[in-house]
């Protein structure tokens, strides 16, 4: 899902200066864009909910500090890519999950020929994180190494890695291309 | 020897080397590998849509309520008390028969001060996760603002029966912050911190 939101410039004057109608008019205008974005890093809807309602929090808190340097989607873009990011590592510390771990939920075959969304959800959560920050918001590499405290060969190893891995559920191909 | 998906992803980024970008283009598997790779982005971009399954403006909104109302208190406590040394400038030595007035109103002071200093202990800007204690903790935010921005008005008072008032004032907003830090401790044992 690509986002090209605008919002106009005196609804975020309004937002900055409290206004609680305004401050509703932006997160109408990017709940979904939010919660989609946190879902799809995210192993359950649960923990996105969480993520949409931190991120509009840190939204209203710090608005006032907003300068319109770029654009708002991507200042609250990076806000919830960052809260989503925290849970991911969260949840690794209390798994002992590996932050590199290549394989995904058991039970799923490679080469079972799936359907990509599923395939998608089936990559780790490092994994999945890299690829819809890269692939779909258009993250850098130094962007994503960046948010996750991680060098940026560490991103392209972990955008390799799910590709092939996406690659094989889907039933692609085997073997030269990993 | 075939491209490796770091080539197919560093041909894709334009970033590829020498030999990638030639082998690419004699290599019909390879081309057929990255047109396969362009496709399931081009399928990832394309997904639909997830949307929340629950509304959660209620609880954003009161969030920011609190937070406003906070900005306020601020505000107001750097008001009150500068007129609560002003208070004590004028007040202590002029009425300083009413022994039990005074009295009161010192103990309901140093209890308040007690009980902000507690309220520092309970950080839950992030973590609001009721509706319903926001709007409440929203509420009595509202109420001790209130009684702030009336016992800031109340510094240059004279008369024993105002002094009266202010005592009671100040016992009412002891009141008020007592239900201000039960509620927020209470939220804080809920999140587990």
């Amino acid at each position: 899902m690509t986002v090209a939101l605008a919002v106009p410039d005196v609804l975020v004057a309004r937002a900055q200066a409290g206004d609680e109608a305004a401050l509703g008019a932006l997160f109408r205008a990017f709940e979904t864009p939010v919660y989609n974005l946190a879902r799809r890093m995210l192993r359950n809807a649960e923990d996105a909910e969480d993520v949409l309602q931190e991120t509009f929090l840190e939204v209203v808190k710090s608005i006032r500090d907003y300068r319109g340097e770029g654009y708002l989607w991507g200042w609250i873009r990076r806000i919830a890519a960052t809260k989503a990011l925290m849970r991911i590592r969260r949840d690794q510390v209390r798994a002992t999950e590996p932050l590199n771990e290549e394989a995904g939920k058991p039970g799923m075959h490679v080469g079972a020929n799936i359907d990509l969304e599923r395939a998608f959800e089936n990559l780790t959560a490092t994994s999945r994180a890299v690829v819809w920050l890269h692939d779909v918001e258009g993250y850098t590499h130094e962007e994503i190494g960046e948010l996750m405290g991680k060098s940026v060969s560490f991103s392209k190893s972990q955008l390799a890695r799910a590709h092939a891995r996406l690659r094989r559920m889907l039933g692609e191909g085997e073997g030269a291309h990993t | 020897m075939h491209c490796t998906m770091d080539d197919l992803l560093a041909l894709r980024a334009g970033e590829a080397s020498v030999w990638a970008r030639r082998h690419v283009e004699d290599c019909a598997v390879c081309r057929a590998e990255l047109d396969g790779l362009y496709q399931r982005v081009a399928q990832l971009k394309a997904l639909p849509a997830l949307r929340p399954p629950r509304d959660r403006w209620s609880v954003v909104r009161d969030a920011a309520r609190v937070v406003r109302v906070r900005r306020r208190r601020t505000w107001s406590a750097w008001s009150l008390a500068a007129a609560a040394a002003l208070a004590g400038v004028l007040l202590v030595p002029r009425f300083g028969s009413r022994g039990t007035l005074h009295a009161e109103l010192s103990q309901a002071k140093e209890q308040s001060a007690t009980l902000e200093d507690q309220l520092q202990r309970y950080d839950v800007d992030g973590r609001v996760l009721s509706g319903r204690t926001a709007a409440r903790v929203a509420e009595l935010e509202d109420r001790i603002a209130a009684i702030d921005g009336d016992l800031a008005g109340r510094s240059g008072v004279k008369a024993q029966a105002q002094d009266a008032e202010l005592v009671k004032l100040w016992q009412q907003r002891v009141d008020l912050m007592r239900q201000l830090v039960n509620a927020r401790a209470i939220r804080t044992r809920y999140v587990g911190l």
